[in-house]
């Protein structure tokens, strides 16, 4: 049996599987593949998101407690980073005491490698011991961080008491504070 | 003379079912194409989304970790600030005690407060006196106590009391004289 087919339509047949043939192979060959990959790109992004909105909520709960512990602890922190003022030091203090003199001020070893200390060799003349427990007290409540130190010496002379000591004088470091 | 009832009609290669082909592909490839397009487009917004992700991500880690240092700094120096301020308050504390531990007939002209010792100088009435009120508690509180007197113009005694703790604690700061 001989078929008959027409020369138009010879050339329809064609052109039609040449189109299917290269719709189905860009569609298996692109398309899906891409298809996939935009799949697992979409989900890494969506976990790449949520680790990203982790770190937000970190950042943000870690930056609350920075601001809480600033304010909550302003003084210790300011008195920190105050450089030591003997001249303020007795202005502030000169009410506890009848005389009150620093000297030798001179730097000593750093105190746990984050904060620079400084000696002040301190004389003074007070009225009663009374004096001295309440400079005790306002010395916890000053501009600086500072520890009376060892040797404290008092001597009467007749109605005053002399009365040397060391202060320790605390700031904090350049270095301490980028190391830790 | 007519040999067709029909009028002739104009015969052309694009034929109607060869326009149908070629829109039906027409359609069929311009959607592959787009979709195509998309997953282009997407994949490149997923590669800026990620790179920008990934940068907030990094500045958000160093601002975490600045953060981290600075509350550890600060909380360092807030231990730092408590451990002073006890310190200075146990001074306080303990130098009150001291003198609180003078009974009324002894007097007091010098006392020398250090690190691990005291040295006092007074006026005792008798030796009994200073032997009985002073020196026993002076006792408990010391490992070693050296008295030494010689008499006054009065005929009162004048005394030099030595006292040292053998262990490395900070007498003063650890607060022995409270437990008298």
């Amino acid at each position: 049996m001989k078929i008959n087919i027409s020369r138009p339509n010879i050339f329809l047949i064609a052109i039609a599987t040449f189109l299917l043939i290269f719709v189905v192979l860009f569609s298996f060959l692109v398309l899906i593949p891409k298809g996939k990959e935009y799949r697992v790109q979409r989900l890494s992004v969506k976990k790449l998101n949520s680790q990203l909105r982790q770190y937000q909520n970190f950042n943000d709960s870690t930056l609350e407690k920075l601001k809480n512990l600033q304010k909550k602890n302003r003084h210790s922190i300011t008195a920190f980073d105050n450089i030591f003022n003997p001249d303020r030091f007795e202005k502030q203090n000169s009410k506890y005491f009848l005389s009150l003199k620093l000297a030798k001020i001179k730097r000593t070893k750093k105190y746990e490698e984050s904060f620079d200390t400084y000696e002040v060799n301190t004389t003074s003349k007070i009225s009663s011991p009374q004096s001295f427990y309440n400079f005790l007290d306002s010395v916890n409540k000053s501009d600086w961080i500072i520890e009376v130190n060892f040797p404290i010496h008092f001597k009467r002379d007749k109605d005053v008491i002399n009365s040397t000591f060391t202060m320790k004088v605390y700031v904090a470091s350049k270095d301490g504070k980028k190391k830790s | 003379m007519k040999y067709s009832y029909i009028k002739p009609r104009k015969k052309s290669a694009i034929t109607v079912e060869l326009k149908f082909v070629f829109i039906f592909f027409s359609v069929s490839i311009f959607m592959l194409f787009s979709v195509y397009s998309f997953l282009l487009f997407k994949d490149y917004y997923f590669y800026k989304e990620t790179a920008t992700i990934e940068t907030k991500q990094k500045e958000l880690e160093s601002s975490i970790s600045k953060m981290k240092e600075q509350i550890s700094f600060i909380q360092k120096e807030v231990l730092v600030a408590e451990d002073i301020h006890t310190k200075n308050s146990v001074l306080r504390d303990s130098i009150s005690n001291l003198f609180d531990l003078i009974p009324q007939r002894i007097t007091l002209s010098e006392a020398k407060l250090m690190k691990n010792g005291l040295i006092l100088y007074g006026i005792t009435p008798t030796k009994d006196v200073y032997n009985f009120m002073l020196q026993a508690p002076l006792r408990s509180i010391f490992t070693r106590t050296y008295s030494s007197f010689y008499p006054d113009e009065n005929g009162w005694l004048r005394f030099v009391s030595t006292n040292y703790v053998d262990n490395k604690k900070d007498l003063f700061v650890e607060g022995e004289i409270d437990e008298d």
